[in-house]
């Protein structure tokens, strides 16, 4: 079956003596030692398909799902990935004008007014979470085309703060 | 001995003293706020009271509700912990006045050095080095006035402050208000004091600390050395002793200096002076004391062989410390690491979530003091510290070695954390060389987003068919919060 996580296609498949995974040109052998639903770990084998499989560590894998969302922790190193469909993604630069909360919390202050012009570097608001504040900071001179929020307001990681226009 | 304690706090530092109340055959009160109802500390307790809103100033900020609770539950003392309340003599004072018993200094000794301006003017006064600079200072231009006369870059402290907050660098005259502003806000909010200090900021300095602990007949002494130099945004992640630049010579000169600040302001129970330190000119200034139990109190725990909370109960409830200065040494050398639920990559922004693997290190000379497990939320409303790893070795070497394979062996998913991000500080030749300043992390050492490695594809491709069995994977996410996710819309693409 193919899976996509972030940009990375990856056809994996079951084999005699394991699994199967193509990743672009390479392809490579994953030989599965144990796996534990509790802990969502998973012992591998991987090696390159030619290379000696006896040569290949064990490593030992935890993943947790949830939603898209896939942790990944293998010796210590610890990824984020995002499964996709593999459709084109919405993306950032699709939301250029548009300033988003980096994480969630409570809207302080709003620094400007929808029509003002702002410079690059200026603070438009402030958001405060964990008892820190955060300065949410024109990328570009330009003009307020909207504000999304108010003072006092909750709002969740991502959420639309504030439209800027060039 | 008391019979029943009410812990003013929460997370890991709750956890911590409450293990102490048991240890010593004391009964224990949990307080929470809405945001905390299932909470690991509430859990721990024997019983606990619901204080209000999530909002600190309506739960662990909010005096009144505190001791109400702490009278209605027949408690006989109250432990604050650290941070909230724990260096508010407001808060000590009426504890006092409700004849229950503060477990830690007295309202006069926080209020002398809680109050960095008066404790800089104090500890002038008794001898003890401190950084120039000035104190009491209100309207934006005699800031403007003394910056210009220290020279920039200076910094801007809270009053009332520690930990960081209401903590600015100014580098020069244009940043200095809205630093005020910023600073002033966030002092008054974590500490309900917006006042503020100005003094030199000094660049490439270590901070070392000193642990003090007395008792309430007149006995204190010193408990050695912390260095915590490795901080980001003026917060300690990593704490260590000893410290490798100090000298025994050095060491007893600066543990007699704290003996004589602590002194000063006749205090007893646990407490901190803070320095920096020149590692150049191996000049050290007081820089303020912590007038409570410290986050990183574990490492001096291990290395001088006392369990610090423990005697703070005892302390409290009249006993003499029966030790001298002589009595204790370091022994071996041991480190803690902060886990924070943060992202070192992407400027340290705390992330939120519920933990959706949680996993501990073990093993000899490995300790983890917790707030957390799997499947509790960490949410916005407090400090994004989610569990402290402590490990214990022979000697440094032995120590940094054990730290590594500890951070490793963490598992935490559904929140980024910093246990990569300190890997990578452990391993640095800085790091292991006791070079690294209190801003060596923004300078040296900020860390990028990487690519994630091929294993870590083949892996989560492997757990579709092995391990995320079809409900999980199609279960909606509680994490999930953007509205426009195309794993939201009712004829999604997921396959």
């Amino acid at each position: 079956m193919k899976i996509i996580f972030n940009a990375h296609a990856v056809e994996i498949n079951k084999s005699t003596d394991g699994y199967l995974a193509e990743v672009g040109e390479r392809r490579y052998r994953i030989e599965v030692l144990s796996v534990d639903k509790t802990s969502g770990r998973m012992d591998l084998k991987i090696s390159a398909v030619g290379a000696p499989a006896l040569e290949a560590l064990v490593q030992s894998a935890y993943v947790s799902a949830d939603g898209a969302k896939r942790w990944v922790t293998i010796n210590g190193q610890t990824s984020l990935l995002t499964k996709t469909s593999g459709a084109k993604q919405r993306s950032r630069q699709e939301n250029a004008g548009g300033l988003t909360a980096p994480m969630p919390g409570q809207v302080r202050g709003v620094a400007v007014s929808v029509g003002e012009a702002v410079k690059k570097g200026q603070t438009l608001l402030t958001l405060e979470a964990m008892k820190m504040e955060i300065r949410i900071q024109a990328a570009y001179d330009g003009k307020v085309k909207s504000i999304h929020v108010a003072p006092g307001q909750t709002v969740e990681r991502e959420q639309n703060l504030i439209e800027l226009e060039v | 001995m008391f019979t029943k304690i009410l812990i003013a706090n929460r997370g890991e530092i709750a956890i911590r003293i409450m293990r102490a109340c048991k240890e010593l055959g004391v009964r224990t009160v949990a307080v929470y706020s809405d945001a905390d109802q299932n909470a690991l500390h509430v859990e721990f307790a024997d019983e606990a009271v619901h204080l209000g809103a999530s909002a600190p100033k309506a739960s662990y900020l909010n005096v009144d509700k505190l001791i109400q609770a702490a009278l209605q539950t027949k408690a006989d003392a109250i432990h604050p912990g650290y941070g909230f309340l724990s260096e508010n003599a407001a808060f000590a004072a009426a504890v006092e006045s409700a004849n229950l018993k503060f477990i830690g200094p007295s309202a006069d000794s926080i209020r002398a050095m809680g109050d960095k301006a008066e404790s800089k003017i104090l500890m002038k006064k008794a001898g003890v080095p401190t950084v120039p600079g000035f104190e009491g200072l209100e309207a934006e231009a005699e800031f403007k006035k003394a910056a210009q006369e220290i020279g920039y870059p200076v910094l801007i402290k809270a009053s009332a402050g520690g930990g960081g907050k209401g903590m600015r660098v100014v580098n020069q005259a244009s940043e200095l208000k809205e630093a005020l502003d910023s600073a002033s806000y966030e002092a008054l909010n974590a500490f309900g004091d917006q006042r503020l200090l100005i003094e030199k900021y000094i660049a490439e300095a270590h901070h070392i600390e000193i642990q003090v602990f007395g008792d309430e007949h007149g006995n204190l002494i010193h408990l050695f050395e912390r260095e915590c130099s490795v901080q980001r945004r003026h917060q300690k992640i990593i704490e260590e002793t000893p410290s490798v630049l100090l000298t025994p010579e050095l060491r007893a000169q600066i543990g007699a200096a704290a003996v004589t600040a602590a002194k000063t302001v006749n205090y007893y129970n646990a407490g901190t002076i803070e320095f920096i330190f020149d590692a150049h000119t191996a000049q050290y200034y007081f820089l303020e004391m912590n007038t409570r139990l410290q986050v990183e109190h574990p490492v001096t725990e291990l290395v001088a062989g006392i369990d610090l909370v423990q005697w703070q109960i005892k302390i409290a409830a009249g006993e003499k410390f029966p030790f001298a200065q002589a009595d204790f040494r370091q022994r071996g050398h041991a480190i803690e690491c902060r886990v924070y639920a943060e992202d070192s990559a992407n400027g340290f922004l705390p992330s939120t979530g519920k933990l959706l693997q949680y996993i501990e290190p073990r093993g000899l000379g490995v300790r983890v003091d917790s707030g957390f497990a799997k499947g509790k939320e960490v949410t916005h409303f407090y400090d994004p510290l989610l569990a402290k790893l402590i490990v214990s070795a022979e000697n440094r070497a032995a120590a940094i070695q054990k730290m590594q394979n500890a951070l490793k062996e963490f598992i935490v998913h559904g929140v980024t954390t910093n246990l990569d991000f300190m890997q990578t500080v452990i391993a640095h030749a800085d790091f292991r060389d006791g070079k690294a300043t209190t801003n060596w992390v923004e300078n040296v050492l900020l860390a990028k987003e990487s690519e994630p490695a091929l294993e870590h594809i083949l892996a989560a491709a492997l757990a579709e068919l092995t391990l995320v069995n079809a409900s999980a994977v199609r279960s909606e996410s509680k994490n999930e919060t953007d509205p426009y996710s195309p794993w939201k819309t009712p004829n999604g693409f997921r396959n």
